[in-house]
């Protein structure tokens, strides 16, 4: 989708941006919440605790292990000191070495993974392997085993978490460090002859800042964690009360067996405390710099709102379209309308042209066509019928009776529409097994290699897998995958996009030779207006979601009437006439969450005038086939 | 078009070390990215240079921008060598020659505003003027590109911009040192067709007002029309066909060049013409076929070119081919 | 197009390629372990010839044994300011190479304490230890697995919510916390909690003996499982959300397959193998829970070997402990790869 620039000039900071999100997600705040508390009571330390930690009072037995009272909240340990005044100076040793640790991890970790990232070859090769060895070592029987054999203190504590916890810092920088590499940017940095200082310091470092900033967090908590497992192991620092010592000490000296659950329980709440803030934290921090949606193609879908049947046309058609409309429905926003009230009517062996450019509508039609709209898109009225079947009627189980066996797809194959783990003949024979149960199973492998062939892939190639495929080849076993179960209607959905000028003509050619010899009827989904007029029969061009002109293939390229087809096809570069000048059409088209109220063209119209801008326009119908929405064609010739 | 040439390419190789064939094998396989390039640009001339992928226009591109180090065979700018230079030699020509690539959305840095982007070649060459200079000259470079008043976007993120607006953005980062030419790469395959049009006007507008000279790198033999002065055609890191455009689009001669034209779709359902549907795909620029690297998809080959590599041969003043059919 | 036989070449260099890299790792942590050991203060050497436990007749015998008097290596004097060499010395008579020899024939010393040769006392332990993470490893990937592609399945429900806040919390607890916690519930609920077995077991029959250890086993399994699961749990969620939203579910949707079939035929495969990695990377990870768990419950394994031989500063079985954990993490690490390449065929040489 296009973004704008909008009429007011306000602009925003990348914080603000940042922070507008962030506020936004519970998870990171709660987070942010815990951990900033965690940090008060440790700064405050000496104001919040009841007691003062140096104090050394008189211990008598009776002191020891006493249950939470009103004089300690939190009862007193082996040493009959107060609960809750260690807890809260704990929180001081544990935060402190989690912290300085983790700074000195994140400082090699970082500088590992962007040297390894940046320069490539041979240093990368040495970092990673030593990286790669270092991670399978086991921290903790390496950090144990080298406590021991120095001296358990703070400062050896922070030293060895912070030496060995860099591995996945390295790991995750690099491979960040890589992915901006190679992105364009970086190339025409180079290309204008900025030295790799320059390139280092200002187009990887910014955009590997928001993964460090993650993993520090990440990483400050597996630092609190190792602290305080290293204490209750026996090899924390014995001057200073970290929470995991206070544990160490309660689960050495009989808190269990007297039943003392306050020493126990109450220094791993801290812990947890802490560590789940960080974990919160980042977590929340990773969803919004790294944002995805959340959404994915086996959630429900809304249900379809059922309208009132319209009248068919009274020819026999194989599939046909009654004013089908089509909302993506999010929370707090007005519904983005991104198919409106369109028609068509495919009959057998017709091949019908779906025209628009990015963001028409184009396709969330096709996937329409099926229901097989993502969970946020909607049928909000209209019909779809297959036949004497209404699809936009039938349940989930009578629908997937109809999709592939009677109408399949073929979708952009160089993209990843096949499954990678799964050999290509497989793929296809699934489709057989699914919907024609009666299929002799031994007679499989042949009907497979049959479709291969028909397609122009040697049987052979049937037991690879897609990554041993060529693009080309890719898009032709998708084909041969829709034909397996014979349809009748085959959607293609911009076949041939993303493919080199040959490959394409190569794949037309075969589709308009199924289309003969098998007697298919296509639905061609396309930006290309050449290709439309070398092989459809009629064409249906979208903009901003509705139909602007629907015609045969003739009179949308030599007596077009809606000026949006006349401008693209003033904009579309015609071999036969070189020194045509090209003309582009001003302006963008519009975001489907932000319609223009009257025609949707109206503002990047040459011939608009005050009624475009206030109403829309019906479809008009100029003669059989030729449905055009615009006002000027409001009387029929 | 008889002016001086501005760039001269001789006999450029360059060769990508592809690994081993087996594990313990000795010998290293190569990609043959670009096998032999001659090229000549004048001033204010625009060239297309027309290719499939895998035809090794890309690499070429790197070459011609200093971005890789060719195997073999000089590029001359201006009449100066400038095949192998070192970072600081290579500084002052890199002004001359700046790039388009094909993604906008891709080859601006997210993180910097408009005018960072635009104000970083400065920086990088040490634009020497005040604060306030720069700040002209950006604004004009903006403007130039088409983006007015440039004070609207200077502030803003690429991801605030459309698609035909970054590549706007991508040009006047380009303009801003005032080159001579201008390698453009796809720079509109990636936009939609109703604003295509706007970015080849751009460029074709440029050459007059500032005499850039523009290599326009496409696959699209289509969309070269209207605004190349010539074009060159690669098949298999070779020029295969070279020529003015009407040379190329209306009179080609080398078997390739025909079924390339054959099968560009015309926006005509009246129009639909014979297609000549070459078989099989681009053969890997690994293991070359022998003789004319085309001959085993060619439709006309004969027996000859499976033994002998053929040449450009002139065959008029400005148009050249290389296929044995030619041969008189 | 590489053809099935370039495929199966392909997979042989894989395989050599990862073996040879688990070899070389081995290698350096055989060197690390020596030379950490030796180098550090605390110096085993030393410390052990110094043993107030040991009798001069066994003082002398590891000296000679072990070349304790000899050099560490040769010819380090002028890179090393420590100096712990001497050039004109035989390089295999050092005392690197003594250790190197004898750990080839299996000999890892004797114990400070026990006076037990170390190999023999620790392959006892490791089996013990192998019999809990293989238990607790099984279950925690089986309830991660299932939770995690429950939770992706109905995302963005209460389900998926609660799961996820349950994962998180779960991954935050320290690992000796839940067991001290589980300890104490238990030991209020009349489980055993301490040790394999129940003392004076060994003349019980085979089947109630199993029993007992059944019954050990069950807290600190536990205590393993709901750490790891949550992590699990996460991974297998994330990874599934990302096969999910692939093209190639679309396609099988729109192949008709019904929503089981989908996830069957399509989705867990490719969502497994994120974890698979995972498993991998984290058997590191997972020694250091191992070691907190047999703390807590005094299970007889490695771990717990370990922290003795630490409070008794019982060198010889330190060094032996921490080598034949790493040793087998490293193998364990090189029998995910193996998994990984016979479920992902994209697994390339490189």
């Amino acid at each position: 989708m296009e973004a704008h620039i909008a009429s007011t000039t306000q602009v925003t900071s990348r914080f603000q941006d940042f922070w507008g999100v962030f506020r936004k997600n519970y998870m990171g705040l709660v987070g942010l919440g815990m951990l900033v508390t965690a940090i008060f009571v440790a700064v405050f330390a000496p104001v919040l605790s009841p007691y003062d930690p140096s104090s050394t009072q008189d211990v008598t037995t009776g002191d020891i292990y006493n249950a939470p009272s009103v004089d300690h909240w939190l009862g007193t340990d082996d040493a009959g000191q107060d609960v809750l005044t260690n807890f809260i100076f704990g929180a001081r040793v544990s935060l402190t070495i989690g912290f300085f640790a983790a700074f000195i991890s994140l400082v090699i970790g970082g500088v590992f993974g962007i040297v390894a990232g940046f320069y490539g070859g041979r240093t990368e090769e040495v970092l990673m392997r030593f990286t790669d060895i270092m991670l399978v070592i086991p921290d903790l029987p390496l950090m144990m085993v080298v406590i021991a054999l120095t001296k358990p203190s703070i400062f050896n504590i922070i030293l060895v978490i912070g030496l060995l916890y860099w591995t996945t810092t390295a790991r995750v920088v690099r491979s960040q460090t890589l992915a901006v590499k190679s992105r364009k940017f970086v190339l025409r940095a180079r290309s204008i002859g900025a030295g790799k200082g320059h390139i280092i310091r200002h187009h990887i470092l910014p955009l590997v800042m928001p993964i460090l900033v993650v993993q520090a967090v990440l990483v400050v908590s597996s630092a609190v964690l190792a602290e305080s497992t290293l204490s209750f192991l026996g090899l924390g620092d014995p001057t200073a009360l970290s929470w995991g010592q206070m544990l160490n000490y309660a689960f050495g000296r009989g808190a269990m067996s007297t039943g003392a659950w306050w020493a126990l329980v109450v220094p791993g709440f801290g812990i947890v405390w802490v560590v789940l803030g960080l974990t919160l934290l980042g977590q929340g921090l990773e969803q919004v710099l790294n944002p995805r949606l959340d959404t994915h193609h086996l959630m429900p879908s809304r249900p379809t709102v059922k309208s009132e049947a319209a009248q068919r046309s009274s020819e026999k058609s194989l599939l046909e379209v009654k004013n089908l409309s089509i909302n993506y429905i999010s929370e707090g926003k007005p519904p983005a309308r991104a198919v409106e009230n369109v028609s068509f009517t495919l009959k057998e062996g017709e091949l019908i042209g779906l025209v628009g450019e990015s963001g028409c509508g184009k396709t969330t039609l096709m996937l329409g066509l099926l229901r097989l709209l993502p969970s946020a898109g909607q049928i909000v009225s209209g019909q779809v019928y297959y036949k004497d079947q209404e699809i936009t009627a039938l349940s989930d189980e009578e629908l997937n009776k109809i999709r592939w066996r009677n109408v399949s797809i073929v979708f952009q194959g160089a993209m990843n529409a096949l499954n990678p783990v799964r050999t290509v003949g497989d793929q296809i024979a699934e489709a057989i097994r699914k919907h024609l149960p009666d299929f002799p199973a031994e007679k499989l492998p042949a009907r497979v290699s049959e479709l291969l062939e028909l397609v122009g892939i040697t049987s052979e190639h049937k037991d690879y897998y897609p990554h041993q495929y060529s693009g080309g080849m890719r898009q032709r076993a998708m084909i041969a995958m829709a034909l397996a179960c014979e349809p009748q209607v085959v959607i293609a959905d911009e076949p041939t996009t993303a493919l080199d000028v040959m490959v394409q003509a190569q794949i037309l050619d075969l589709l308009d030779q199924l289309r003969k010899k098998l007697g298919l009827a296509i639905i061609f989904v396309t930006h290309d207006l050449g290709v439309v007029a070398e092989i459809c029969d009629k064409v249906l061009v979208m903009y901003g979601g509705v139909t602007a002109e629907y015609a045969d293939v003739d009179t949308i390229y030599n007596s077009p009437s809606h000026p949006y087809t006349q401008e693209l096809l003033k904009a579309f570069p015609d071999l036969t006439k070189p020194k045509k000048k090209l003309v582009s059409i001003p302006g963008y088209p519009p975001r489907l969450d932000a319609l223009p109220a009257g025609c949707r063209f109206a503002p990047r119209c040459p011939l608009a005038f005050a009624r475009c801008h206030t109403e829309q326009p019906a479809l008009h119908e100029l003669g059989d086939t030729h449905i055009v929405s615009c006002h000027l064609v409001e009387a029929p010739k | 078009m008889s002016q001086q040439t501005l760039l001269e390419v001789r006999g450029l190789k360059k060769y990508f070390e592809a690994g081993r064939p087996g594990f313990f094998s000795r010998t290293v396989r190569h990609v043959h990215a670009v096998d032999g390039v001659d090229l000549n640009l004048r001033k204010s001339e625009v060239l297309a240079l027309v290719g499939e992928s895998g035809c090794g226009k890309s690499t070429l591109s790197l070459l011609l921008m200093g971005l890789e180090d060719p195997t073999e065979g000089m590029i001359t700018y201006d009449g100066q060598n400038i095949t192998h230079l070192n970072d600081n030699e290579r500084k002052s020509v890199r002004r001359k020659i700046q790039m388009v690539f094909q993604d906008p959305y891709e080859s601006l840095n997210p993180t910097q505003t408009i005018e960072e982007i635009v104000t970083e070649p400065l920086v990088v060459h040490g634009f020497d003027g005040s604060h306030a200079e720069r700040g002209e000259k950006v604004k004009k470079a903006l403007e130039d590109a088409g983006l007015r008043p440039a004070e609207v976007y200077m502030k803003r993120h690429p991801h605030e911009l459309s698609g035909g607006q970054r590549q706007r953005v991508v040009i006047a980062g380009a303009l801003v040192l005032d080159p001579e030419i201008i390698l453009a790469d796809e720079p509109v395959s990636m936009l939609d067709v109703s604003i295509r049009a706007e970015i080849i006007n751009l460029l074709a507008e440029l050459r007059i007002t500032r005499q850039i000279a523009v290599i326009f790198i496409t696959h699209d033999l289509g969309s070269v029309g209207f605004f190349a002065d010539r074009v060159a055609v690669m098949y298999l890191g070779r020029i295969v066909e070279i020529g003015t455009m009407l040379d190329v689009l209306e009179r080609p001669q080398h078997p390739y060049t025909k079924a390339l034209l054959s099968v560009i779709p015309v926006p005509n359902p009246r129009m639909r013409r014979e297609r000549i549907i070459l078989q099989g795909e681009t053969p890997n620029p690994i293991d070359l076929p022998t003789g004319c690297r085309f001959h085993p998809r060619c439709p006309v080959a004969i027996a000859t070119c499976k033994a002998s590599d053929p040449a450009l041969i002139p065959l008029t003043k400005t148009h050249q081919a290389a296929c044995l059919l030619l041969v008189k | 197009m590489e053809g099935i036989k370039g495929y199966i070449l392909k997979r042989w260099q894989y395989l050599l390629k990862k073996i040879t890299w688990s070899l070389f790792t081995i290698l350096f942590v055989i060197i690390l372990n020596f030379f950490l050991f030796r180098i550090l203060p605390g110096d085993p050497a030393r410390a052990g010839v110094r043993d107030p436990r040991l009798t001069k007749e066994n003082i002398e015998a590891i000296r000679v044994r072990y070349g304790l008097d000899k050099p560490i290596i040769n010819c380090f004097e002028s890179l090393n300011p420590i100096k712990i060499g001497s050039c004109t010395v035989n390089p295999l008579d050092t005392q690197f190479f003594i250790y190197m020899g004898n750990l080839l024939q299996g000999d890892m010393m004797i114990s400070f304490h026990t006076n037990q040769p170390v190999a023999e006392m620790l392959s006892e332990r490791l089996w013990n230890t192998i019999v809990l993470i293989g238990a607790g490893q099984l279950l925690a990937i089986i309830f991660g697995v299932l939770f995690g592609m429950f939770s992706a399945w109905k995302a963005r429900t209460a389900i998926d919510y609660g799961s996820l806040t349950l994962s998180l919390v779960a991954w935050s607890i320290p690992t000796f916390w839940l067991g001290i916690i589980l300890l104490f519930w238990g030991s209020n609920n009349g489980m055993p909690i301490a040790g394999m077995s129940t003392p004076g077991m060994s003349s019980a029959p085979l089947l109630t003996r199993w029993g007992d250890i059944a019954q050990h086993m069950f807290l600190p399994t536990l205590t393993y499982t709901i750490v790891y699961m949550g992590e699990y749990m996460l991974i297998m969620r994330s990874s599934l959300l990302d096969v999910l939203s692939e093209d190639y579910i679309l396609t099988a949707k729109a192949k008709g397959l019904s929503v089981f079939q989908i996830l069957k035929d399509h989705a867990i495969t490719n969502a497994m193998l994120p974890l698979v990695t995972i498993i991998a990377i984290n058997l590191g990870f997972t020694v250091g829970g191992v070691i907190q768990i047999e703390t807590v419950f005094s299970w007889p394994g490695l771990g717990m070997t370990t922290v003795e031989a630490l409070n008794r500063r019982d060198f010889p079985v330190l060094q032996g402990a921490f080598l034949l954990i790493a040793v087998t993490v490293i193998l364990s690490n090189l029998l995910a790869d193996l998994a990984y390449s016979y479920l992902d065929p994209r697994v390339k040489t490189e």
